[in-house]
């Protein structure tokens, strides 16, 4: 199989990475960067849990191959929070005991995270609307969309991360 | 590292007639094939050894592994398996348990009488268990019945719906030791599977868990860890496997579909005088946990009541289906289902409210369970009048097409061994060393608290190393609602260890006597003077080795009526929960559509560790509840899964499950740390039958097969429309 080269922008450094051609942005930010924090299940965009930012948009990296994701920016949980501490989000799960294994969480910060960038002040059911392309078996949600509603009035009163 | 892929059978019962792998081990990048011909020939298995790692002479439902591969890519590997030649002969399959029960049916397995199995169990034929409870005389119990009422209830297949899937990495060095990476939730089950499949001691064989993206149960037996292990050793290579998720809702450990037939006698008054009930588990093509489910199932359906005249039985039942499994409260959901909603069925019957005729019934401290166990510490009504307030009962129907339900259940805290190390450390934190798994529970955090309050550190103080063989002492396991239970006691033992050794050590250095010190705030204190467990702990390491104990913990025995059980190899439930949901919720008479409004739970939790993470628990539970209930269903036609997909296969999404009301009731347990009971698989039970009966209530169709689709709910208005 014939290798082709990608520059890809992921959590704001450049990455040239010689890979198959056919490989997903998934596959690449996994096995050729070694950025686990992205999950991997269904492959077939249903799950959610590989979902990360791509010009700020919440995709799902399983079905999106690398080489369309040259000249853009993606974001991948690893690079959600800034050098100081974790994001507002990310804060916020853990004080309500939104996670629980775990798995579904690096995906359903970052979609919460484009939501909230696009909806500031949402309600509890815009919440739900928004984070229903992930899946999560543990939590039943409660938590996580109390959490999501705990952090947009953070972010909001305009506390940011130390 | 390698990746290892799995080809599977295609057929539901063939007889194999040949597995050429030649072309694929030729084939660009591959560097291992393996199949039956390369493999110890042996069978293992939990109560019955009937499995094999791959198709011998005969493949038993599609999806059974017939070969693996492993290669460079994952690629390489899936071009490889293309080019596995394998031929079938179709034999004619059996596809649910009615067929396998028929006079003359195909037996599943032609040489089970040779198997190796428990020797207790009941086994013939395409039984490979029927566990029984006999309590009284049931034909008297019917003749005092003023009234007999006879139903049948149905549940299908559900699949755990963990989000990462099952995963293993194996290596093996230059010894001939195995290191095994899994997400198992039991690395030492694992371990001895290992060694019985690759005859080797289990103490080459090292298994690690570095944690688990949900199990609920899917994860307790072998899964892909013996593939790589020997895909691994045949390539002198690290091999990882992943599943997909085809793979895992076609070859799984799923729940087994049932099929329960209930009889139960009454008085005019409300009085449960017997109960007869039978539930058949489609256990698939090897027992798996089903022996073990249907035993757990009988004292599910007796239900917990007062019934002084029982027959039940379970019965596990092979098919040429995926082997069935365990899933949070095994048997839980189904057998509840159809003992919750015939209690409202009876109660309308009597013109009862069905909270009323459930108070009539239930069981209360110093009653015996159906197998004689002595029962205390029950909880039961406070649960049901607390649920029952919180939902507004007084308002059951408060218009046409919305309704609330209810229901009720008791569940067990498994029992199981546990074994910690724990040390102090010369800067005064502790290291809690643990052979149970995290799961997400949060029972291990919760077991770090308990350290923590015991020894009068802080919980950040507490690190944690878990689940390795090689360096964790035995646990039995992250299952059964037992973690936080078991790892917690072990630690209190490790503690009290702690405790006695500290104060002997500040006792010498203080000259305060041992019995008037106390533990304050990190250090020893006493008389006025202190000094700290980080500063006792450096004495210790330099004069003697360090402070290191090794906690233990087993649960002690449930007594029971040895006389009233067959075949059973669960015969009474230890520390047992009590639990009741309501739920209120609308039905569209258009569509069939449930919308639900609220829902609440009242567990007894005997003591709260971590309040939170309960609720945790108890949310998960009901919305894993709540997908068996109206959505979830792996549908089989012909021994072939049709919706081996998650845009088929519907679990409910941050939409679809409403907010969750939960109210811990705390009844403390005589054995549990503090008096903690089991709490994560309790909520998981209800759900079915309490939706099954709001909806009863709010359109006045009674659905007793789950899941309970739009399309039964507007199907049954029909019928009622048609009928007027």
């Amino acid at each position: 199989m014939s290798k082709v080269a990608l520059a890809l922008r992921i959590n704001g450094e450049h990455h040239e990475v010689l890979t198959e051609a056919h490989r997903t942005l998934l596959e690449v930010l996994r096995l050729d960067l070694g950025l686990s924090g992205t999950k991997e299940n269904c492959l077939e965009a249903e799950c959610g849990v590989c979902t990360v930012l791509l010009d700020g948009r919440a995709v799902n990296a399983c079905i999106l191959l690398a080489a369309q994701c040259q000249g853009r920016e993606i974001v991948t949980i690893e690079g959600l929070a800034g050098p100081g501490g974790l994001h507002p989000l990310q804060r916020a799960f853990i004080e309500h005991g939104a996670v629980q294994c775990g798995y579904c969480i690096p995906g359903m910060i970052l979609a919460a995270k484009a939501y909230l960038d696009q909806n500031p002040e949402p309600t509890e059911a815009e919440v739900r609307e928004a984070l229903a392309g992930n899946l999560c078996r543990c939590t039943g949600y409660q938590k996580i969309v109390d959490a999501v509603l705990g952090a947009a009035a953070e972010l909001r009163a305009g506390r940011t991360s130390p | 590292m390698l990746h290892g892929k799995v080809l599977r059978s295609t057929e539901p019962h063939a007889r194999l007639v040949r597995v050429d792998a030649s072309r694929a081990l030729g084939r660009p990048g591959v560097r291992a094939v393996v199949t039956a011909a390369d493999v110890p020939d042996v069978r293992y298995g939990g109560a019955v050894k009937d499995e094999t790692v791959f198709a011998r002479d005969r493949v038993r439902y599609v999806g059974q592994p017939v070969a693996a591969v492993a290669a460079t890519t994952p690629e390489a590997a899936a071009a490889a398996l293309a080019a596995i030649e394998v031929v079938y002969e179709p034999l004619p399959p059996v596809l649910d348990v009615t067929a396998a029960l028929a006079p003359g049916a195909p037996l599943v397995h032609e040489a089970w009488a040779g198997y190796t199995a428990v020797p207790i169990l009941h086994r013939e034929g395409n039984i490979c268990n029927r566990a029984r409870i006999v309590a009284g005389d049931v034909e008297r119990g019917f003749a005092e019945a003023d009234r007999v009422f006879e139903h049948r209830f149905t549940t299908r297949m559900v699949h755990q719906g963990y989000t990462e899937p099952r995963a293993a990495v194996a290596q093996w060095d230059s010894s001939g030791q195995v290191t095994v990476w899994s997400n198992t939730q039991l690395p030492f089950e694992v371990q001895n599977t290992l060694a019985e499949i690759l005859q080797i001691p289990p103490s080459k064989i090292r298994v690690v868990v570095p944690g688990i993206g949900g199990g609920f149960g899917g994860k307790l037996r072998i899964g892909v860890e013996h593939v790589a292990a020997l895909l691994a050793r045949r390539a002198g290579r690290p091999v990882k496997v992943v599943t997909t998720t085809e793979e895992e809702l076609t070859a799984a450990y799923p729940r087994q579909a049932t099929t329960v037939e209930l009889r139960t006698g009454v008085t005019r008054d409300g009085r449960i005088t017997a109960k007869q009930g039978r539930i058949y588990f489609d256990t698939g093509a090897f027992a798996g946990s089903g022996p073990g489910v249907a035993s757990v199932a009988t004292l599910v359906l007796a239900g917990p009541y007062r019934i002084p005249n029982l027959l039940i039985e379970g019965y596990a039942v092979y098919t040429h289906k995926t082997n069935c499994g365990s899933f949070r409260a095994p048997s839980g959901p189904q057998a509840n289902f159809a003992v919750e909603s015939q209690m409202d069925l009876i109660a309308d019957a009597l013109g009862l409210d069905p909270l009323e005729f459930r108070l009539r019934n239930i069981v209360r401290d110093g009653d015996e369970g159906p197998t004689g166990q002595v029962l205390s510490a029950v909880s039961l009504e406070e649960c049901l009048r607390r649920a029952a307030d919180a939902i507004g009962w007084g308002q059951r129907r408060p218009h046409r097409w919305r309704g609330k339900g209810l229901a009720c259940g008791w569940w067990t805290t498994t029992g199981g061994s546990s074994g910690v190390y724990v040390k102090i450390n010369p800067d005064g934190t502790v290291a809690l060393n643990t052979g149970a798994a995290e799961i997400g529970t949060a029972a291990l955090t919760g077991a770090a608290q308990i350290l923590a309050e015991e020894l009068g550190v802080d919980l950040a103080d507490v690190t944690l190393v878990a689940a390795d063989t090689f360096a964790t002492p035995f646990d039995f396991g992250a299952q059964g609602s037992r973690t936080a239970f078991a790892v917690g006691n072990a630690c209190r033992a490790a503690a009290a260890e702690l405790k006695a050794r500290l104060f002997a050590l500040a006792a010498a250095q203080l000259g305060v006597d041992p019995g008037e010190l106390v533990l304050r705030d990190k250090h020893v204190a006493g008389r006025g003077a202190r000094i700290a467990i980080a500063e006792l702990a450096r004495m210790s390491q330099q004069s003697g080795g360090g402070l290191i104990a090794h906690g233990t913990f087993i649960a002690p025995p449930t007594p029971f009526d040895a006389k009233r059980v067959e075949a059973h190899v669960y015969p009474a439930f230890h520390s047992p929960s009590f639990h009741a949901h309501a739920v209120d919720l609308s039905v569209d008479p258009e569509t069939g559509e449930v919308t639900i409004h609220r829902y609440v739970v009242a567990q007894d939790v005997g003591f709260a560790v971590n309040p939170v993470a309960v609720e945790g628990q108890i949310e998960g539970g009901v919305a894993q509840g709540l997908g068996q209930a109206l959505s979830e269903e792996i549908v089989y036609e012909g021994g072939r899964v049709l919706n081996a997909t998650l845009t088929d296969y519907k679990m409910p999404t941050a939409l679809d499950v409403p907010r969750i009301h939960s109210i811990l009731v705390q009844r403390p347990s005589a054995v549990g740390p503090y008096g903690a009971k089991g709490v994560g698989e309790p909520p998981n039970i209800e759900p079915p039958a309490a939706v099954a009966n709001a909806v009863a209530a709010a359109a006045g169709v009674r659905i007793t097969s789950l899941p309970i689709t739009a399309e039964k709910i507007r199907l049954a208005l029909a019928g009622t429309e048609a009928a007027r």
